[in-house]
């Protein structure tokens, strides 16, 4: 039997003593574009932290390739989101690109021409190659995800996590992101999106998983999507906001 | 060495070396030790600023001095290895404290570094004033490490200081890229396998490293200032890290050796005040005048924006006023009104705009061509060919942007994360004057730009 390309193995992370994603098994076992949707605040962006040993777990593993992230850390890339780090930093945008290879570089080896030429041909793939020179700073908000993006190819991975790709990206960017991840589950590699827009979900993801503190349900698109498992993921907040609605009238000033 | 300088030196080193001409070797290796140890600090200061956390340095500056103090009671010693291996140690020690405050009693990270600076700066002073007090021997003069002294440094101490720098600035070359990796986004550096928190403590433990051999220099209370300033003033300069370090180890080094000089021209100013301040003269120089960051250029440049902006203005008016076939001609006052209002920093601004226009001749005191008008009072102008050009041109790109603008909206973006190279040049360009550089237009939506109506 082949391994699981992801296992996620009743995975529990807590901040504090608050539980904020409990019991998560999911395991994907072949490459496609894989969304993981739910309501913001519900752990989407926790799942793929605790999977790459950015917040501890209290319990569970993840797993990759039947192996512990430390075993194959080069296969496994990974794009954060865009507000996480500081944009005036003193770097040009092939720098940033360049630091995906760093990791196969190891200690203290420099880039070299194989790297830079790498670098040039993933800015490339994402359409940046005229800003090749530029401070990130001096980017648009789709200009800035793209370069990540293109940090995450030069990675040379066969997983990539990628957390809220999309979000505040234009239009334009996004159908660009989109293309690319496209291309990379084309050419065998799993794509796994943290997502938050369910419009765009649907048309975008070949499987799903619908998260809520815990896993709602998780297969391809059409099956998961239902209005049920909809109405799970999501109608608890709005019953919640009209609780609180009701509240509010009642004792005329906020709880 | 240019004939200016050597003047302008010459005396502070006569001076200094008690001779009424010349370099002494001693002074000479001393200057060269001290600007060693400014180079470094500005290197290894950069990789603290860029990973934001410059008050490190100050937390265990000012713990060298307990470190100092407790060196000579253990010993009984004043060679200044000795000393500065104590300083080191104690550094290191408010470190580790600050790490176990911050961990242990989730205290915030700016309140910690307060407790620590003052805690273990009030312990070095006890210790010092006990030991001056005591009239311990050779316990005084401790106290230059305050303030930082270096008229009291050996050839040997000059030397070591030198050869401890260079090898600090040879680790920070070795690892600058590791360096820049976890500075610039830690939970990738994490994801991808860098194991931060050894990074970080590395990090923070060559910071300790350029303070403690910076104390000779600038003393317990300033030397921070060498780590902190020397990379701030370079930052101005340039948007490359590479090209960062260097520069803000040359700053330190002017510094440095600038201080050195001045201390040593006057005998009993102390060093460190000297060196940071001509760190902080090199630094307000930078904020004021460096390209692109500088306060100069960005008043410049908002300056060049609000001239085209009224440029334009007035271009438009002027479009307006002139009628369907452009040939009714314009009064001044009648476009200063509308250009402006009843605004007077407005109208001075249109003015100003008007004049420049009339002098690049894109509007022209008006005769030939102009309709003939009943009761004409003669202060009538037109635009020229250019000028109509150009007024048309910017209507065409306004339009433009309002279609971007409108497409965002459509699709629910927020117009600022368009995927546009720069904004403001939408209509800078079509209305710049003459003088500077034209560039080529931008290609923003023109393609689905209504024809314009001309």
């Amino acid at each position: 039997m082949t391994q699981p390309l992801v296992e996620f193995h009743d995975v529990t992370v807590a901040y504090g003593r608050r539980p904020v994603l409990w019991n998560v098994d999911l395991t994907i076992d072949r490459a496609c574009l894989f969304g993981v949707i739910g309501p913001n605040g519900a752990g989407k962006s926790t799942m793929l932290k605790a999977a790459l040993g950015l917040v501890p777990v209290v319990g569970g593993y993840v797993r990759f390739f039947g192996e512990p992230l430390a075993r194959v850390r080069t296969r496994v890339g990974y794009v954060p989101q865009r507000e996480t780090v500081d944009w005036d930093f003193p770097v040009t945008v092939t720098d940033v690109v360049l630091m995906g290879t760093y990791a196969r570089l190891g200690w203290f080896r420099r880039p070299g021409r194989r790297e830079r030429e790498l670098a040039a041909e993933c800015l490339d793939r994402v359409g940046l190659a005229d800003f090749a020179g530029r401070q990130i700073g001096r980017l648009s908000g789709g200009q800035q995800q793209r370069v990540f993006l293109a940090r995450a190819l030069a990675q040379e991975a066969d997983i990539y996590l990628f957390d809220e790709p999309m979000a505040g990206v234009d239009v334009r960017s996004q159908e660009r992101i989109f293309a690319v991840l496209a291309e990379l589950r084309d050419a065998g590699r799993l794509v796994i999106v943290v997502h938050h827009d369910l419009r765009t979900a649907a048309e975008w993801f070949d499987r799903v998983a619908l998260v809520d503190m815990r896993l709602v349900a998780a297969g391809p698109t059409a099956e998961v999507l239902t209005p049920i498992n909809l109405q799970r993921t999501y109608a608890g907040r709005v019953e919640l906001l009209e609780e609180l609605g009701q509240a509010v009238a009642e004792r005329g000033r906020t709880p | 060495m240019t004939p200016w300088l050597w003047f302008s030196i010459r005396p502070v080193i006569a001076s200094a070396s008690g001779t009424s001409f010349g370099l002494t070797y001693n002074t000479l290796v001393v200057v060269t030790g001290v600007a060693a140890v400014g180079f470094a600090a500005g290197v290894v200061g950069s990789l603290a600023l860029l990973r934001r956390r410059p008050l490190v340095g100050d937390a265990a500056a000012h713990a060298t001095l307990a470190g100092v103090a407790l060196a000579f009671l253990a010993t009984g010693r004043r060679d200044l290895p000795t000393l500065l291996v104590g300083a080191f140690v104690s550094a290191v020690a408010a470190l580790a404290t600050l790490v176990f405050i911050r961990r242990v009693t989730r205290t915030r990270d700016d309140a910690a570094t307060a407790i620590v600076i003052g805690v273990s700066f009030g312990i070095g002073l006890a210790l010092i004033s006990g030991i001056t007090a005591r009239g311990l021997p050779g316990g005084g003069g401790l106290e230059q490490f305050l303030l930082g002294h270096t008229a009291a440094l050996t050839v040997r101490d000059a030397a070591v200081l030198a050869v401890v720098s260079l090898l600090a600035v040879v680790v920070v070359a070795v690892g600058l890229k590791e360096a820049v990796v976890l500075s610039f986004d830690a939970e990738f550096a994490a994801a991808t396998g860098w194991p931060v928190g050894l990074l970080d403590l590395a990090l923070v433990g060559i910071v300790a490293v350029m303070v403690v051999v910076g104390l000779p220099a600038a003393g317990a209370v300033l030397v921070t200032a060498m780590v902190v300033i020397p990379p701030v003033a370079a930052r101005q300069w340039t948007d490359r890290v590479g090209r960062m370090l260097p520069l803000a180890g040359l700053i330190g080094l002017a510094a440095a050796v600038a201080g050195v000089a001045a201390s040593a021209a006057r005998p009993g100013l102390s060093t460190g005040p000297l060196v940071v301040l001509s760190a902080a003269a090199i630094c307000a120089v930078s904020f004021l005048i460096a390209p692109q960051r500088g306060w100069i250029a960005r008043r410049w440049s908002a300056a060049v924006l609000e001239n085209q902006w009224s440029r334009g203005r007035v271009l438009e008016v002027c479009l307006q006023l002139s009628g369907p076939d452009g040939r009714d001609g314009v009064d001044p006052t009648a476009v200063m009104l509308r250009a402006a209002g009843d605004s007077w920093a407005g109208r001075r601004t249109a003015s100003r705009a008007w004049q420049s226009l009339a002098r690049d001749g894109l509007i022209l005191p008006g005769g030939s061509g102009l309709k003939p008008r009943r009761g004409d009072a003669g202060n009538r102008w037109q635009l020229s060919n250019a000028g109509m050009a150009m007024a048309w041109e910017r209507r065409r790109r306004i339009e433009a942007w309002n279609h971007v603008l409108d497409e965002a909206v459509e699709s629910g973006r927020d117009w600022l994360t368009l995927d546009l190279p720069d904004p403001v040049d939408v209509l800078g360009s079509a209305v710049a004057p003459a003088t500077s550089v034209r560039r080529a237009p931008l290609p923003v939506a023109t393609p689905r730009v209504p024809e314009s109506q001309d």
